[in-house]
């Protein structure tokens, strides 16, 4: 589940543009890392403070949901790139070439529409908090950020989506067996296999 | 045709809907983007139809049809639009990003060693010692991991070299391991039991506090497996004897995080000491502060960080995606259709029961246990509190013997635990492929044999946890959960 799929890579234009965008993605994800890494902080603040010095964290119980969107859409296109959001691979798995690349190339361009209207719904979610102000119910903090940041997760994913597109219809008219900038399917043993890898080199051996 | 979708019932417009997201999932689309396609779909579907008002009955009217289409679509949009926010800023599902977290920092904790050491000194004497060792190891670590598959990957690193060493059964080692890791998603932390409890609207602290008799149960129920295995079977392997008191108790400190964790999350929901997501943190910071006294550098930290984001954010995909979906389930009434439609049906509830479980045993061997849950509790859920007797039913007069909220607690532990047993078995048993990876010398074949007697050990566990509710519903009645 947490494994990386294999992603190829060439000199091509595609290529060159979807490590370019992998950076930023990369970036986003580790700043929705940290934000967990803050509410970690946040939560152990609060409690020891309420049961040492009996003075709890003013406004945790708002500024947790408030954080929330950061951690789950800034390393939503990032996961995509990775190939890391779920899906049933058996029948896909069992096709090749261009059957193959043609049905991804359908499912990526319904995600691609979907993300529009996701983008466009969450920017006019934004939008209204934006013009009426709102805000948290106890320390009144102002909603529209963490309502633009979902607008921006989605956002991203469409630029990403639109780059996989781009790579499955290359890869539908080349007809190869090795597209890049592309999530390769894998069977359950090549997933596991690096699994396994990533365990391997994992410094706990040496460590110990 | 138009003509016939527009005045189409809305329960009708829900089944072809639901038909159309399964196509989506079999073709591959990626299983949040299939639920809120799907639902989205569904949306228009029946805004559009529920809005559309022709001047004459029974003709097909243009412009009533545009006027009607428009403010659907509109409609449609906003909901689906702010679904994502609303069901994400939530304060009980930042558990799920934390115990994430724990899980990979317990790799750079070095606690994989320590307590594979500690079970090793304490309970190798026992018959097939080394086999009961690392089946309480696992479970241990499994528990704080939270990730079945990788704790197989590094047990099978760890414990099935020296098991092999010793002169145990390649398969039997090998399948220890590939089962041992099963045992993480019922002892808390478990991010999946957080996932049900949101996803069904029932107590957090309930379903962890649930899950912790049950994981602890199949573990000694695999440890007496061991034992049994290895009395019958004089070759299976020998035990370890000969660590002094002294030598056990100084394994332990290095150990103890794992403890700490499981306690401290036990502590805060019982004592009322905190909340459970107050305990997890305490629990990730303890982690944390350890792997950094091992000697974790920046780029492993941010390593962790961008795994446990990238985790986080498919899990939440797939929880948003779904709920899109079943907005507009709820629109059509599908859920309490095939409620009452399963409750109709002339036959004993508990047989039905088995039937839904059975396919939720075929479905995991497909599907990633997550994936499964939110895709089908939207709908299965209601349906098994209503078979019980409703969400309000005292347990004297339920089908199962169990109280509305005892139900729904009892049943997520039994279909989580169902969804972990497919790890185990063909056709794309994971825990299976990755121990064979790790281990050149077993076959795939060799790891699901060596499997076997732990898939039959849990396919009676989970026979016993159906005919025997107490096991799970004691705890949460002991914390005052279901009154």
């Amino acid at each position: 589940m947490a494994a990386n799929a294999t992603i190829l890579e060439d000199k091509s234009l595609l290529s060159r543009l979807d490590r370019l965008y992998l950076k930023l993605e990369k970036l986003l994800t580790a700043c929705g890392g940290i934000v967990i890494l803050l509410i970690v902080f946040l939560a152990v603040a609060n409690i020891l403070g309420r049961k040492i010095f009996n003075f709890p964290v003013p406004g945790y119980v708002d500024w947790v949901p408030y954080a929330m969107p950061f951690i789950v859409f800034l390393g939503l296109s990032f996961t995509q790139r990775e190939g890391g959001h779920i899906r049933m691979d058996i029948v896909i798995g069992s096709l090749k070439g261009r059957a193959l690349w043609c049905i991804e190339l359908i499912t990526v361009m319904i995600m691609f529409a979907m993300t529009a209207v996701l983008a466009f719904g969450a920017y006019k979610h934004y939008d209204r908090a934006k013009q009426i102000g709102d805000t948290t119910e106890n320390i009144d903090l102002l909603l529209w950020p963490t309502k633009l940041v979902v607008a921006f997760g989605f956002a991203v994913m469409f630029l990403r989506l639109f780059l996989q597109i781009w790579g499955y219809f290359r890869a539908l008219i080349e007809g190869g067996e090795e597209p890049i900038a592309v999530p390769l399917v894998e069977d359950a043993a090549t997933v596991a296999a690096r699994e396994a890898a990533t365990v391997e080199s994992d410094k706990i051996e040496e460590g110990n | 045709m138009l003509q016939a979708m527009l005045i189409m019932d809305p329960l009708e417009v829900g089944i072809w809907v639901t038909g159309i997201m399964m196509v989506f999932v079999l073709i591959g689309l990626r299983v949040a983007y299939a639920a809120a396609t799907a639902g989205f779909i569904g949306l228009i579907w029946i805004q559009t139809a529920r809005l559309y008002r022709p001047v004459e009955a029974g003709v097909y009217d243009p412009e009533a049809f545009s006027k009607a289409i428009d403010k659907g679509i509109d409609i449609s949009i906003n909901i689906a639009g702010l679904t994502p926010h609303s069901k994400v800023s939530i304060l009980a599902l930042s558990l799920i990003p934390i115990f994430i977290m724990i899980g990979f920092l317990a790799y750079h904790a070095g606690l994989t060693r320590a307590i594979f050491e500690a079970a090793k000194r304490w309970l190798g004497w026992l018959p097939g010692g080394m086999g009961v060792a690392t089946v309480f190891s696992t479970a241990g670590f499994a528990a704080v991991s939270g990730a079945s598959v990788a704790t197989s990957a590094v047990f099978a690193r760890i414990a099935v070299p020296e098991m092999l060493k010793l002169g145990y059964d390649k398969r039997f080692a090998a399948g220890v391991v590939a089962a041992g890791g099963t045992l993480a998603s019922l002892i808390p932390p478990s991010a999946i039991l957080v996932i049900y409890a949101i996803i069904v609207e029932q107590d957090v602290g309930a379903l962890l506090v649930a899950g912790f008799l049950p994981g602890v149960v199949s573990a000694i129920i695999y440890g007496g497996l061991v034992i049994f295995l290895a009395i019958t079977n004089k070759n299976l392997g020998p035990p370890v004897t000969g660590y002094t008191w002294a030598e056990r108790f100084k394994s332990l400190p290095a150990a103890s995080p794992i403890f700490f964790v499981i306690g401290i999350i036990i502590l805060c929901i019982y004592g009322g000491f905190g909340t459970p997501t107050e305990g997890g943190a305490l629990g990730a910071f303890v982690i944390l502060v350890m792997a950094l006294y091992k000697g974790m550098r920046w780029t492993e930290l941010r390593d962790t960080l961008i795994e446990t984001s990238k985790l986080t954010a498919m899990i939440f995909a797939v929880i948003w995606g779904v709920l899109i979906y079943v907005r507009f389930l709820g629109f059509a009434g599908l859920p309490d259709a095939f409620s009452n439609w399963l409750s109709s049906l002339d036959q004993s509830p508990m047989i039905t029961l088995i039937f839904i479980l059975l396919a939720y045993a075929v479905l995991g061997m497909f599907m990633d246990a997550i994936g499964m849950l939110l895709l089908t509790l939207p709908i299965v859920f209601p349906a098994v509190i209503a078979l019980n007797g409703g969400p309000d039913v005292l347990a004297v007069d339920s089908a199962f013997g169990v109280s509305g909220i005892g139900c729904a607690i009892w049943f997520g532990i039994i279909v989580v635990k169902m969804a972990e047993l497919c790890l185990i078995t063909p056709p794309i048993g994971l825990n299976c492929f990755v121990v064979a990876g790790v281990r050149p010398e077993c076959s795939v074949q060799d790891v699901f044999r060596g499997c076997f007697p732990f898939f039959i050990a849990d396919a009676i566990t989970i026979a016993v946890l159906i005919a025997l509710p107490g096991i799970v519903l004691f705890l949460p009645g002991e914390f005052g959960f279901l009154s």
